[in-house]
Order: C-alpha cells, then structure tokens, then sequence
C-alpha cells in the first residue's frame, strides 16, 4: 500500500475542523482492531499534520501521536525509560522552577490543590487539641507528584503557619519529609529545593526541617523505617506531641491499580491526624483502561484520555502566551504522561508505568474504608474562591460537595478537571 | 454576671463621681518608676484613673445619654450638641469646671495583657478596638484575600489595599499577588545569595498602610510608631533592595533613597538598611549604614531592653557575614508574636528555636565552599539581566537542548528495532516494506533531527 496523499475529499476533513480528533480516535480504534495498514496510513497522516508548534489540533495530534504509535509497536516501555532518563539528564533547578513558577501565575492549575491542602492541613493542625504549654510540632509527609511541582505547595504554607499561629506562644516546628515515588530528581535539584526552603523558613521564622527521599519504587512497600522519623515521633514519650499530616497531590494515581488500597492502608499505618488528596479527575467509573488485550478497552481509555487531555491544553493555550516557552515546556511534560497512560502496554511488563485513571468518586470509596471524610471549612472554601479571582480567565469556577460526593472540584469551563479532599482517621 | 448599674449619664462635671459605679473592680494604678511626657503605649500615666468596664459597656454603642429625653449618642460630642437643642438654664449648661482626671481603660479579658493596670490603655476608642481585635469574633471578612477583621475600621482600611499592593523581591521582580510573590521568594535566586541582598517584602502604595503594618494590624493593634516609617519607608527600600544586587550602574538611584531612609531615622528603615548594607558586597553605597546598625530591630518598641540580647542573636544566626534577613514578613511576625505576649522572651524562644531546631544548619550558608551554592552564584550572574528585564517572557532556551538531541541521537537503535518489528508484529505478512519503512524512517527520522518534534520532552 503506498502512502495515500492528503486530499480535501478525506472525510476526516469534514465538518468541524477537529480533524485531529477524528484521526486519533480512527486510530485508536485501528489499533484496537489490530488493522496495521489503517494504522499506518493513519500515523502517516497524523505525522504529516502534527505539530508542537501549530493550533490545537495540530498539538493534540502531536502528543498523541507519540503515545498511539508506542502502542502500536509496542515500544512504549522502552520509549517511556528513555523519554525519563533524558528528561532527568536535562533536569535544571532553573529552567524547572521558571516553568512552574509561570504556570502557577496564570493558572490555578496546581495552586487550587495546595489552597486547599494547605488551608485543611493548618487548620486541622492549629485547632489541635493539646496543652499550650506544650510544644506544637507538625511533620508533613509528602506524597505528591513533586517532579512536576517542585515542592511549591511548602512557601505560602510556611507563610500561613507563620501567621496564622502567631496568637500562639511560639511558632510550631514544621518537619516536612518529601517523598518521590517511581520519578526522581536529580541530586542537584533536590539540593537546591532543600536549601532554598530552608532558607525561606528560617526567613519566616519557622523552625523547619526538610527531607527528601528520592526514587522511592512502589509506595506499598514503603516502610516507616524507610520514611525514618516517623518511627521515632510515634514511640516519642516526651512532652512534644507531634502531629502528623500525610499530603498527597497527584501521586495516587501513580500507583498501580492493583496496589492502591495497600497504599491506603500503609498511609493509615502512620498514623496521620490529616490526609489531603488531590487528583486529576479523569477516568472511567466501570471503565477499565488497563490496556489488556480486550476489545474496546483501549478504545475507551483512549477516548477518556483525549476528553481529558484536550481539556488539559486548552486550559494551557487560553491561560499562556501564544508563544512561551513554558507552555511548551509542560505540553512536553503531558505528553510524557499521555503515553504513560495509553502507549505502555502491560502485557509483557511487571512494573508497567501505566496506571489507571480514578474520578474523585472512585477515590473517595476507597479512602472510606480506612478514613472518615472531612469537609472542607468555610475559610479554606473562601481561600479558593480568592484564587480562582485572582485569575483573570473566567474559566474556573469551583464545585461544592453535594450530598454524594466528598472534596471540591475545579472546573474549567464547566467541567471538572481537579478534586480536592481531606480525611482523618 | 455580676449586676451593674444601667449606663448613667456620663456628662463632664458627672463623671468623675459616677465613675465609680461604673467600675467592676477600681484597682489603683501603682505608680511606675518613671514619668514621661507622652506615654508609651500601654504604659500609662501613673497619675491617671483606671477604669475597668465590663465587656458589656464596653461594647455598648451609645454611652453617651441625655439627661432631658435619654437619647443616646456614641461620642460626647454629639450629645452636647444636642443638649444645645434642649434650652438649659445657664447652671446646667456648663460642663464641668475641675479638671477631669486623665482616663485609662483596662481589657476586661482576664488572660489579655492589657487586663493589668499598668498596662491599660489610655484611649477608650482604642480599648475597645483592642477587645474586639483580640478577644472578639471575626465577623468581617475580606472578599480578595479572606483575611477576618473584628473591627470594622481594620476591615475598610484593609480593602482599601488590599489587591492594590505590590510586592517587590530582591531580584528586582514585581508581584501583584502575594501568593505568586511568596513562591517566588522560597526559590529566587535572590534568596539563595542573601549575603549579597536586603530581604525586603516592600509595598509601593502610598496609602500609608504599608506591608509589616497591615499584617500586624491582623494581629494586634497597629503600634503607631511602625506605621508611618513604614508605609514613608518602604517604597524607597524596596528600589534600593530590589536593585543593589544587580548592576552597579544602577546603584544611583538608591544612594538618596539610602540617605532618606536614615534621615528619616525610623527603626525600620535602620533595620533594613543596615542588613543591607552590613550584607551587601557593594557597601560603598550605604556609607550611613554604620550609624544605623545600632538600631537593629523595629521589635525593641516591644522589647524595652534586650535589644542588645536581640542584636547578637541577630548576628549568630544565619550567615557569618550578614546579619540576619529582616523582611517586613519577618517583622510582622516578631510584631504578632509581640502582641500576644508581654514579654520579649517569646521572640528569643522563638528565635532560640531556630538556632537550635535539629534542622537547622548554619553552614548552609557559608556557601562558598558548597560548589552548588557557587554553580548557583555564576548561573545567577548569568542571568542577571534576562531575569529583570524578560521576566515574564519566559526567555532562555530550555536547558540542555543541544544534549537532548544527542540523547535522542544516541538511540537510534529505536529506530532499527521499529523496522525489524514491523506494526503489531503479527499483521507483517500485509505490510508493504516500502510504505513501512518510509513511514518508520519519517516518523522516527522526526525524533532523531529535531530535538522538539512529536513529544520529546525533558522537565
């Protein structure tokens, strides 16, 4: 079969314009059916059409491409363990904290799950029982996707506890011990992160201490020992009481399905006065997008993961720049996730990086078998509203709880795209 | 509750006489060693008269009764004037003519600092602000920021300002949100060389509630003495911060603010002038620097000794060679931890805290040994002037490109093994070799020539 030329007769070119859309899913749906000369012709056409640089279309077709043709030939894996051993070569304290930085500035984006995490956090915190002569002391575990976030949920923290706690007789201690799950950093970020928090909090007078435990394999196994202090804190006799909070933003779902509960179950094991959850809400209720070889199980993976995606660069076009070099940066970064979620084919891999997606919904039932939820107050629902004000895109609006479901959600343009909840033992 | 007498008439020549009536307890001021002129706050004249209402009369809006038809007003002002209306015979309308005794106010709140005699307040207004600020509920809330006010004069004066701040950081950028400038603070490179920086957290309103205040006034009631230095203050500091690390063409400018911070002689411009200047390797442009290190907090307002104590604290803590940062953030802090105790030994817990906290580490700092620290130093040197000037832009190549593109290079045995794969492995026998190839060689000749096409990425 040679390689058909595009003609303005290709009814992929018909209707909306959403061309890429059509081709993608055609080709989802050709791999699904194992038809290789459809899937050839149609990886042709996406890759003579795809661009990083173009519209929408011509970026969604670009990322996805990556991912579709992984699958296709099955090299994701592989591909994934180059993408991450280059991406962490290339790894710059600077241009990372640039990049996320910028994000953060025009768009609540990350910022909405550490409003919200920070806000429950401290005050479940200062509204602590406990002596007041006693010392407060607050050791945070992080279980974030700090490869993409780079610890900055931890500065206005710093500065809320600072002020919030000043009717206190002293500053509490904040002891935070990051942990990195599968990703890792390079040493030299992680020193730079470290130093520079270290220095914020002594800016802020906090007494404050830092750790990062990097490459941590799979959070099940993980052990109290291998987090240290917490040990040490729980069988601590003396006068200090240590309360500990467990955050964790965007790292469930890098956890192997299989493995979550355990990994909930491990958090309760440490016995954590607050654990607050964010995640991308995205993912199939009954839908499996574990990729095995059923039919339409990849069909429907893909088709949730180009909803949610689109969405996601979307949010990224309206909110940047037309051009900037960060929104590039973190288009990368996505598509990197993309063929995380479709391209890495779990059929021949034991530690397969493809990880299922869960809705708030779905998380929230598995957390209630080990916790009890805790609404989010008032003050930290207002502390939301006020960011999402102070981006001037109209787009985000936030979604309460309803009787049904726990946590709050950031919608962009109506839809929801994060959820925010708290829970306690 | 203990009874106590409906609110009597409180007209001048009445009041000394009632006033003790009004008292729940009519403890004595004892009489403080000194006598000043004008009285610091919260440290009353021994001469005066403490009066002690109960949160109730306190809180009550209207004391202020006429005799004649038991109208209530809020100020004594007000009521006389409308005592005018009445037409008094001529006896009843003078007020009194001994001198009423100077008044002060104690906090009813048995826990409060000001509950002391010897620190009551010689302002019923302030009293009674103080009570609310304090021990009262937060009904107000700022709609921006969801900061909670008691009073509702705190409240207008925040949203007032609020939103229209600026926040400014040592490395020259300017901020409009306070969340943004945080962030950005924790991880500037601007932190990172504080032996070379001020640390300012300044604003550039000329509203006259400057940064350090408006936080503080959260907290506790705003100490009269921080509030204009700073708001006169800070707009000069925060270009003289914001740009001495940079250029030395650029040092001008701050020369005569320099020269107006200490003329103006407030604690807080010495403060942080002399951080600055005792930080900074371009001393030559603060040479008022050493006459104002010997001032070296705002706090001693609080602190009526140790400052001393305070200063050498200072100077063990972080750097060697810098004394330590003292941001208007940091300032606020002391200022809170200040209003709730009354004394100073919080602060020195406080900061006794962070001498000694297990993670603490003074070495950090004497960075030049650190070889991250020195990369850091160079690559900011680098960057100086993309920083000020392209900020927002988001300039300078993503790092590492050339490289990537070796990486990507380096592994062209993708490629190869795409080609012996064929698509799907099993659907081979259909595929033409030629249209494969040529697809593979396309797709994966995109990955190899170009660092950037289709999703090569690197954080």
């Amino acid at each position: 079969m040679t390689s058909s030329s595009l003609n303005s007769d290709d009814p992929c070119f018909d209707g909306d314009g959403k061309w890429a859309t059509k081709l993608l899913r055609e080709c989802a749906r050709a791999i699904n059916d194992r038809d290789s000369s459809k899937i050839q012709h149609l990886l042709w056409m996406l890759n003579e059409l795809a661009s990083p640089y173009g519209d929408s279309q011509q970026k969604l077709a670009s990322y996805f491409l990556q991912a579709l043709f992984c699958k296709a030939t099955q090299t994701g894996q592989r591909f994934y363990m180059n993408l991450k051993s280059a991406s962490e070569k290339n790894q710059s304290f600077d241009s990372a904290r640039k990049m996320i930085l910028k994000f953060q500035e025009v768009s609540p984006w990350t910022t909405f799950g550490h409003v919200a995490s920070n806000g429950a956090i401290l005050e479940a915190f200062l509204e602590a029982g406990g002596e007041k002569n006693k010392k407060k002391k607050l050791h945070i575990i992080d279980i974030s996707n700090n490869t993409s976030t780079f610890c900055t949920q931890w500065p206005t923290f710093l500065e809320s506890l600072a002020t919030k706690s000043s009717d206190h007789v002293e500053t509490p201690q904040l002891k935070l011990t990051i942990v990195l799950v599968k990703e890792s950093l390079k040493g030299s970020v992680m020193n730079e992160i470290c130093q520079r928090m270290e220095k914020f909090a002594r800016l802020m007078r906090v007494p404050f201490e830092i750790n990062m435990i990097n490459g941590v394999e799979h959070l099940w196994k993980v052990t109290k020992e291998e987090l240290g202090i917490v040990v040490e804190e729980e069988d601590n006799d003396d006068d200090d009481e240590v309360f500990i909070a467990v955050n964790c933003v965007g790292g469930l779902r890098r956890v192997e399905e299989g493995e979550r509960g355990n990994v909930i179950g491990i958090l309760k094991s440490l016995s954590p006065r607050i654990v607050t959850i964010v995640e991308e809400e995205s993912g199939g209720s009954d839908d499996s997008c574990i990729t095995r070889n059923d039919d339409d199980d990849f069909v429907k993976c893909f088709e949730e993961c180009l909803r949610f995606y689109k969405i996601y660069f979307e949010m990224l076009e309206e909110s940047f720049p037309t051009i900037s070099n960060e929104k590039l940066m973190l288009e990368r970064e996505c598509s990197r996730n993309i063929l995380v979620d479709l391209g890495c084919n779990n059929n021949n891999n034991n530690d397969s990086d493809h990880n299922k997606r869960e809705r708030g919904v779905e998380w929230s039932m598995r957390f209630r078998e080990y916790f009890t939820p805790i609404g989010l107050s008032d003050d930290v629902v207002d502390d939301v509203r006020a960011l999402l004000k102070r981006y001037n895109r109209s787009g985000w609006s936030l979604m309460l709880p309803s009787s049904k479901v726990e946590g709050i959600y950031l919608k962009w343009r109506d839809q929801p795209v994060l959820w925010a909840s708290a829970w306690k033992p | 509750m203990t009874t106590e007498p409906p609110p009597m008439p409180l007209s001048g020549e009445e009041a000394a006489t009632l006033s003790a009536l009004d008292l729940e307890t009519a403890p004595q001021p004892p009489a403080p060693p000194l006598k000043k002129k004008r009285n610091l706050p919260g440290m009353p004249d021994p001469d005066a008269e403490v009066i002690a209402l109960s949160p109730k009369t306190l809180l009550a809006t209207n004391r202020f009764v006429c005799e004649i038809c038991n109208k209530g007003f809020q100020r004594d002002q007000n009521l006389q004037l409308h005592r005018r209306g009445h037409n008094l015979p001529w006896k009843l309308r003078q007020r009194a003519t001994k001198e009423v005794r100077k008044r002060v106010y104690v906090c009813p709140e048995p826990s409060c600092v000001h509950h002391n005699p010897s620190r009551a307040l010689g302002d019923l207004t302030g009293i009674k602000k103080h009570f609310c600020r304090k021990h009262g509920e937060k009904k107000l809330k700022c709609e921006r920021c969801s900061k909670k006010y008691a009073v509702q004069s705190d409240w207008k004066a925040h949203m007032k300002t609020c939103g229209t701040r600026e926040y400014r950081c040592g490395c020259g950028t300017l901020f409009s949100r306070r969340d943004s400038f945080v962030t950005h603070r924790a991880f500037c490179d601007a932190l990172a060389e504080e032996s070379a920086k001020a640390q300012t957290l300044s604003t550039d309103d000329k509203d006259g509630v400057g940064a350090g205040v408006t936080a503080a006034s959260s907290s506790s009631p705003p100490q009269p003495p921080l509030t204009p230095s700073t708001s006169v203050v800070s707009p000069t500091l925060s270009i003289q911060s914001s740009e001495i690390p940079e250029n030395a063409t650029r040092l001008s400018p701050p020369t005569t603010c320099v020269a107006k911070a200490v003329t103006t002689s407030t604690v807080l411009a010495t403060v942080l002038a002399s951080s600055a200047g005792a930080a900074a390797p371009s001393t030559t442009s603060f040479p008022n620097v050493t006459a104002a290190t010997s001032l070296s907090l705002s706090v001693p307002l609080y602190l009526s000794n140790n400052v001393n104590d305070l200063r050498h604290h200072y100077t063990a803590c972080p750097q060697p060679s810098t004394t330590a940062a003292l941001s208007a953030t940091a300032l606020l802090q002391k200022a809170a931890q200040m209003g709730a105790a009354s004394s100073n030994t919080s602060l020195l817990r406080g900061l006794g805290l962070a001498t000694s906290s297990t993670g603490y580490h003074p070495q950090d700092e004497s960075g030049i040994d650190n070889p991250i620290m020195q990369w850091n130093m160079s690559s900011h040197v680098k960057q100086e002037n993309p920083s000020l000037a392209d900020h927002n832009l988001g300039l300078g190549l993503p790092c590492g490109d050339p490289g990537f593109a070796d990486v990507m290079m380096g592994s062209p045995p993708m490629t190869r093994d795409l080609l012996g794969l064929g698509i799907g492995g099993n659907g081979g026998d259909n595929v033409s070799r030629g249209g494969l190839s040529a697809l593979l060689t396309s797709f994966g000749g995109n990955f190899d020539s170009s660092g950037d096409a289709g999703g090569v990425r690197h954080q």
